[in-house]
């Protein structure tokens, strides 16, 4: 076989050589790969995920994208043998090797598998592969198979974090004898989703319930307990906030952390969605933000992207552990049935438990985490929800934006006070653990 | 174009004009006619706008009105129709399908903004028809008032509303004028919809709460004014009525008119029931086991000629498979469950309802039996007999301009449409609207065979010519004796379906009645003729936002001769006419009148008296909460609901007969002992402690020979539980000191009976399903038994299928009894007994696959040897199987993830489709998301091409023939099967029994059955029925039983103090006890 190998060595330098005469490298941006997420976060729009599956449908592919990265430049960590089950990625077998089209290919392939229309993903990476194949056809070549080989691995890994088992799992049963449980709330009364979540192969707790909040207020109708208190509260405060008319600022602040991927609306017979992102985007857009505005390098996005997406899907895990722990009622059903019949929250009540606030844990997870990374005096303007017809927010931090997004479930009249304060101190609970114990950047 | 190509093209043409010439227009029964060919140039033409549409009120395609009456007694019914935005118009018919447009002159064209039902009636009795026309008005900017014309006489009208109370403001769509409190003049009931949002179903008794804008109004006639006298007459008038449809019929036939209401969405329809004294009682979940889901128009009709009147509501199901896939279907388990449990409604299911009235006064629902549950978008029904065979025929109209239900726009179109040109959430514009699909399709005629069943005709009686239909009325338009129909389209001239029938007879029916009520509306008559009886009522408001001709017509088929003829007047007062005249319109006036005396129910022969309190003998079995759906989302029914067990027998060694009940998981099973002529509850620690068995099945008998009798339990329950233990079969040795448990098995699956020979020297354990593995085999056992208790000898068989009963019987008559195995997704199996050695017979048992659900031996053609009586799915259901196309279950791993999965398909026109919408399949196979990613990629994909050719050929395949309950008749040892008739497939039959009647054994069936998704509806309506030969059959209801909306598990009789008793079990019920009138004759 000698004479082969030599015979080929001869070959591939000899071919190097000759492109090397001809072909500049690929130069892959910080936008390329920003594009790429942008581009999962519509199609999960069109698709319809809920927030826990979104959150998973960015981590993977970011990870597998992060790994490349760690490959080619030292500053950067391998997270194999730091979060849950990841081993090393095959090493490339030739080190000059373009990473970021590589981390590039495995982001986007990664990415075409875990959403539903495929074509819409396959027509984006396309039109890449035939830029990057006219510009270097042999670096492009090289790195696709690398990056391919890599999103395959991490594909194997991912396989294993107990997803697919859980999609078959049995549904939610409700429990329609406790006052105190959760209840199907209007107009769609569905079920409630994803009460397996728990189950799932976190990347950085040891196990779903390592920060399990306090529990919450004991239930009670008594007019002076606590949990009737904020129950009140709700009430009030949306009721001052409607008074106060559709251009409150409390108003605005709901809308613009709404982030329900599916709000039906019923017209009679006439039924449509108003789709948006979920909590999880709403934070990878404030990290598209931050990179931008802090003009980080390829390596430096991914390596954001990355360990914000950790945050948001270790902080679902975390929030969906308590929420059918508790199994809490949501304000709506009990507005309705002891305050007020004709009471809608200013948001749609999303399908599942009450407490934590979702959004509260992930905002408090991800604004940590962007915080280690980017600084608490990082200004920015927040325009995420644009698209969605909803004017930019200017926040001092990111950890102010936190302490609105979990606030802004109070003002939609979907939460009680404790859901928010005990969210936000579980999701930053969360963004220090990741901070103190994953080392990233050299 | 090449010339092989034009060749080719000309050939096709040949060919093409060649079958054209061969197959000529075919003789319709309806010649279809656009009414702008006989002069009428109305036309019910919507103007859409950015601030006025389907978005801003709901019910903006819910086209106008078409009243038929004669407005100048010239005896030829003219036409008036309501234009929802523009001018009403009037147009007299000049006879020979030759119409006047005198709309202007009459000054009925109307001032409301927006118009909706209109109804014909002479208000005033002046001998003169009037209109009223309905509007909406207080939304969207709506003006007006309802308008009530009143005839003066010379074809022109003064409005009159607000002289007569009439000139309502509110959300009108229809109404119905008619004498509820019998005074004789007409007063009228006002049918409203509520415009409040569906977002929140809120609670049922908000209907309490009056509204005055949505809620109905009873309107009493006094003198010429009309008052509001709802809340006193027990009418409710809550947020909640959506009313859309309105029938008057003395439903109950004790001679006062009763009012149905159809509400659309949550809010139940509404069954009110005069009392005679001027107020009614709402009775719907007493006498409807279930309704439509989204009410819309109703009608009333005899369509089985038993002398009460049926009923039809319409709902939106689609019959097209392509359309019936892509669109919006009925809610979830979780939700039906939430809105009937904790929020108070009915059980309501989105497909068209036939109620068959019965003689207990509860209403038998058979739209799927009937062949008329899914007939689209669906508006207006009428009957009428079209064909003048004797038998009532219905139309139904249907058709929307856009299907707001489609599920690509509700989920994927409008957003995306939507927020390219959204200025805020609640504005959607035009674009976005005309993004979903249009909804013409054909109008439906169905043929009624005269016993409730129907024949679609649409293609052959009219064309299917497909339009926007909606307000439809009946009569004789062109005065040739048969009946012509009229429907207002939304967007098109209207069109007249001419009637061509003229072979058979037919009789016209008109009445002069009184001054008050001259067109004597609320008159009934009955035809009687050599076999058949025809009932019919004058309420001419009848179908959707409209009113048909103010005369009852009959068809009558030659070689038929009338016998009489019975008119009952509103006054209940009533006159025979012996052979009235044929082909002719007769006009009737009250003569040599009789008091009528109602028949409220059929007289009862029999009465058997239910002693269950006297006796002390009352199990409430109560089903727990889980459902089997949560976890196998895919399986056709539940598994977890087959309990209660029962079993007959000493217990206590006194030689009288003892009851065991088995308790659904989390119940303790209990014990009665017979003494004294009475029950007392007995408690047994050992059996009670075993509350966490789900009890199916149990027998009693001598297991041991000690002379103790011991208790043997089945037990299932198919669910995640913390020890499949719970799953064991129990065997309780009896004692002088009670009962003591013996470990005898290891095996844990879903028991389905359990049954001894009646010499005690063998038991049968029939095993259903693995737990959580619907689909897998199972073995089950013959064991024997001996002093020791069951033996470890035991000889083990596998079937093809899920057992659910067993009967030990000497089948093939040798002395010792044989096993007959029944079973869902199989055919009858039977072990023949050689000398305890059981073996499967492998001929003379039809290979009559079903979903066979309970066995018993019955000699049903009475010749001496024993029949087996089969009680299988019945024909009521959205399942149907025959040999040509049985029904089909796959199991399989379809996702690939360790477990296997079944899913159902059936056959619609030569193919095979997945029974469930890509909605439920994906929730258990979420592959299928990816594979297909709008609704309309999967609407209309065959099985193949939804799952597979290679996945189906690896699946265990099941199959079923035929649905219908019925018997194996033994002839000379031959087996051969046989269909029970209709009246027995309403329902599941779960339980059978015989028992003798003056010396005739006969056989007493029950049935229904309710662990479905709502896709299925509810199996609600089989009351039960006496079995008495192969063609006789009566409804248990003659003996004062009624097992309606119950689900009947048992049937036994049971010998209490020397005197039969019949012991009715049910699931998640209480269970009765009857005295047998023979018992004192």
């Amino acid at each position: 076989m000698n004479w082969m190998k030599t015979t080929l060595s001869l070959l591939i330098v000899m071919l190097a050589a000759a492109s090397c005469q001809k072909k500049e490298p690929i130069v892959i941006t910080p936008d390329d790969f920003r594009n790429s997420v942008d581009q999962v976060t519509d199609i999960m729009v069109h698709d319809i995920f809920s927030p826990p599956v979104a959150s998973r449908i960015y981590s993977y592919p970011n990870i597998a994208a992060y790994e490349i990265v760690a490959q080619g430049d030292s500053t950067y960590q391998s997270l194999a043998g730091q979060i849950n089950g990841l081993t090393a990625i095959p090493a490339p077998e030739n080190k000059n090797l373009n990473y970021p089209v590589a981390a590039m290919v495995a982001h986007m392939n990664l990415s075409q598998s875990l959403i539903f229309s495929e074509d819409r993903m396959q027509h984006f990476s396309d039109s890449l592969y035939q830029k990057w194949s006219q510009q270097n056809e042999e670096e492009f070549t090289t790195a696709k198979a690398y990056g391919l080989k890599v999103a395959n691995h991490i594909r194997a890994w991912m396989n294993d974090d107990l997803y697919k088992e859980t999609r078959t799992m049995s549904k939610f049963t409700v429990d329609t004898d406790d006052p105190a449980r959760w209840q199907p709330t209007p107009p769609a009364y569905m079920d409630g989703i994803e009460p397996h979540w728990m189950k799932i192969r976190p990347f950085v707790l040891d196990s779903s319930n390592q920060l399990q909040p306090i529990p919450p207020p004991e239930f009670s109708l008594e007019k002076d307990s606590q949990f009737y208190k904020e129950l009140l509260e709700v009430y009030e405060v949306s009721q001052g906030i409607t008074e106060a008319g559709d251009t409150s600022e409390e108003i605005g602040i709901a809308q613009f952390w709404d982030c329900n991927p599916y709000v039906s609306v019923t017209r009679g017979h006439l039924m449509f969605a108003t789709k948006k992102i979920t909590p999880g985007a709403h934070w990878i857009g404030i990290t598209e933000i931050a990179t931008e505005q802090a003009e980080t390098d390829f390596n430096a996005t991914v390596h954001a992207y990355t360990k914000t997406s950790m945050a948001i899907f270790d902080g679902f895990i975390s929030c969906w552990d308590e929420k059918y722990r508790s199994n809490l009622i949501r304000p709506e059903t009990l507005i309705n049935l002891y305050i007020d019949e004709n009471w809608k929250p200013i948001l749609q009540t999303p399908p599942f438990p009450e407490y934590t606030s979702g959004h509260s844990v992930v905002s408090g997870a991800a604004s940590t985490v962007l915080t280690g990374i980017f600084g608490d005096d990082f200004a920015f303007d927040d325009d995420t929800e644009l698209p969605f017809g909803i004017p930019i927010r200017s926040f001092p931090s990111f950890n102010k934006a936190a302490d609105e997004a979990a606030l802004s479930r109070l003002y939609g009249g979907i939460h009680y006070r404790a859901a928010i304060d005990e969210g936000l101190k579980q999701g930053r609970s969360l963004g220090t653990l990741i901070n103190e114990t994953i080392t990233m950047k050299n | 174009m090449g010339k092989p190509l034009l060749l080719l093209w000309i050939g096709l043409m040949l060919i093409a004009c060649e079958s054209a010439q061969e197959e000529k227009t075919p003789v319709r029964l309806f010649e279809t006619i656009e009414a702008t060919q006989v002069g009428i140039h109305f036309k019910n033409q919507l103007k859409e706008d950015d601030s006025l549409n389907i978005l801003d009120y709901l019910y903006f395609y819910n086209g106008g009105g078409v009243a038929m009456g004669d407005i100048n007694n010239d005896g030829l019914p003219d036409l008036f129709f309501s234009s929802n935005q523009g001018a009403n118009k009037l147009y007299l018919n000049k006879g020979d399908l030759t119409f006047e447009d005198i709309s202007e002159k009459a000054g009925i064209e109307g001032n409301s903004s927006w118009n909706t039902g209109t109804v014909i009636a002479d208000v005033n009795g002046d001998g003169f028809n009037d209109i009223y026309v309905l509007a909406v008005v207080g939304i969207n900017g709506f003006q007006g008032h309802n308008e009530l014309y009143i005839n003066q006489g010379d074809n022109t009208f003064i409005e009159s509303s607000k002289d007569y109370g009439l000139d309502i403001a509110a959300y009108g769509t229809t109404a119905s004028f008619f004498d509820y409190d019998l005074d004789g003049d007409l007063d009228v009931y006002i049918l409203n919809h509520a415009v409040h949002t569906q977002e929140s179903f809120g609670r049922a008794h908000i209907r309490n709460r009056r509204n005055p804008m949505t809620g109905d109004r009873l309107m009493q006639n006094n003198n010429g004014n009309f008052v509001d006298v709802s809340e006193a007459a027990g009418i409710y008038g809550g947020d909640n009525g959506y009313g859309l449809g309105l029938s008057i019929s003395d439903f109950n036939q004790d001679g006062m008119p009763d009012i149905y209401v159809g509400n659309d969405f949550h809010e139940d329809d509404y069954y009110y029931l005069n009392n005679g004294d001027g107020t009614f009682t709402e009775s719907l979940k007493e006498y409807f086991g279930h309704t439509s889901r989204f009410s819309m128009g109703n009608a009333v009709g005899d369509v089985n000629q038993d002398g009460r009147p049926d009923l039809i509501s319409l709902d939106m199901l689609p019959e097209d498979e392509t359309v019936l896939k892509s669109s919006e279907g009925d809610d979830t388990y979780h939700t039906l469950k939430m809105r009937t449990e904790q929020f108070g409604y009915h059980f309501q299911y989105a497909r068209n309802m036939l109620f068959l009235n019965s003689n207990s006064g509860t209403f038998s629902e058979q739209a799927l039996q009937t062949g008329i549950a899914a007939t689209d978008w669906s508006w207006s029904a009428l009957f009428g007999d079209f064909d003048h065979d004797g038998h009532e025929d219905l139309f139904i109209s249907n058709g929307i301009p856009k299907r707001p239900n489609d599920l690509d726009f509700v989920r994927f179109v409008s957003n995306e449409q939507i927020q390219k040109t959204i200025r805020n959430s609640r504005l959607m514009d035009q674009k976005a609207l005309e993004m979903m699909p249009s909804g013409a399709v054909p109008n439906y005629v169905f043929q009624g065979n005269g016993n409730g069943t129907f024949v679609d005709k649409s293609a052959e009686w009219t064309g299917n010519i497909p339009s926007i239909s909606g307000a439809t009325a009946v009569g004789d338009l062109d005065g040739d004796g048969d009946l012509d129909l009229v429907t207002n389209n939304i967007n098109a001239a209207p069109t007249l379906y001419i009637n061509q029938t003229d072979k058979e007879h037919y009789l016209k029916l008109r009445f002069q009645f009184s001054d008050a009520n001259p067109f004597g509306i609320g008159t009934k008559a009955f035809l009687y003729t050599e076999h058949e009886l025809q009932y019919r009522e004058l309420f001419p408001n009848k179908g959707w936002q409209a009113s048909s001709e103010a005369m009852l017509h009959f068809g009558i088929p030659k070689n038929t001769s009338v016998d009489s003829l019975v008119i009952v007047w509103p006054d209940q007062t009533s006159q025979r006419i012996l052979t009235p005249k044929m082909d002719a319109t007769v006009t009737i006036t009250p003569k040599n009148t009789v008091p009528w005396n109602p028949t409220r129910t059929h007289q009862k022969r029999k009465h058997w008296n239910d002693v269950s309190e006297a006796l002390g003998l009352q199990y409430t079995h109560q089903e727990d909460n889980y459902s089997d759906f949560n976890v196998q989302k895919l399986i056709p029914y539940q598994i977890s609901d087959r309990g209660p067990a029962v079993a007959i027998g000493d217990l206590n060694n006194d030689q009288l007969e003892d009851v065991f009940f088995g308790g659904a998981a989390g119940q303790p099973a209990r014990i009665y002992l017979q003494k004294n002529g009475a029950f007392e509850y007995y408690h047994d620690p050992v059996i009670e402690a075993d509350s966490l068995y789900e009890n199916v099945s149990a027998v009693i008998l001598d297991i041991n020979q000690d002379g103790f009798n011991d208790l043997l339990v089945g037990n299932g329950g198919n669910r995640i539980q913390p020890s499949l233990q719970f799953l064991k079969d129990g065997l309780y040795l009896g004692s002088a000191n009670g009962f003591q448990k013996q470990p005898w098995t290891e095996e844990m699956v879903n028991t389905s009976i359990v049954t001894a020979s009646s010499k005690g020297d063998f038991v049968f354990v029939g095993n259903h399903s693995k737990p959580l593995d619907f689909g897998n085999s199972t073995a089950s056992y013959v064991v024997s038994t001996s002093k020791s208790g069951l033996t470890q000898h035991r000889q083990e068989f596998m079937v093809d299928g899920m057992i659910t009963d067993a009967l030990w019987s000497d089948i093939d008559a040798d002395g010792d009894e044989d096993l007959l195995i029944i079973g869902e997704w199989m055919a009858p199996v039977i072990l023949d007994n050689n000398n305890g050695t059981f073996q499967k017979r492998s001929n003379g048992v039809p290979k009559v696959s079903g979903l066979w659900q309970t066995a018993e031996a019955f000699d049903i053609d009475h010749d001496g040897d024993t029949d087996y009586v089969l009680g299988n799915w019945g024909l009521n259901s959205k399942l149907k199987a025959t040999n040509e196309y049985p029904l089909h279950m796959y199991y399989t791993d379809f996702d690939a993830n360790g477990i296997s999965e079944t899913v159902v398909s059936l056959e619609k026109n030569g193919a095979y489709y997945p029974l469930l919408g890509l909605n439920e399949l994906a929730e258990q196979l979420v592959y299928l998301r990816k594979k297909f990613v709008s609704y309309t990629e999967f609407a209309g994909k065959t099985m193949e091409e939804v799952f597979g050719a290679e996945a189906l050929e690896k699946a265990k395949q099941f199959q079923v023939n035929t649905l219908a309950s019925g018997y194996l008749r033994n002839d000379q040892g031959c087996f051969s099967w046989h269909a029970f008739p209709a009246e027995l497939q309403v329902a599941p039959i779960k339980a059978f029994t015989s028992f003798s009647e003056e010396n005739t054994n006969q056989l007493l069936a029950g049935g229904n059955y309710f662990g479905v998704i709502p896709f299925h509806g509810r199996f609600d309506s089989f009351s039960g029925s006496v079995i008495r030969s192969e063609k006789e059959q009566e409804s248990v209801t003659a003996y004062g039983l009624d097992f309606y909306q119950k689900s009947v598990r048992h049937l036994k009789m049971i010998t209490i103090t020397n005197k039969t008793h019949l012991l009715v079990v049910y699931n998640n019920e209480t269970s009765q006890v009857y005295e047998l009138d023979e018992n004192n004759p």
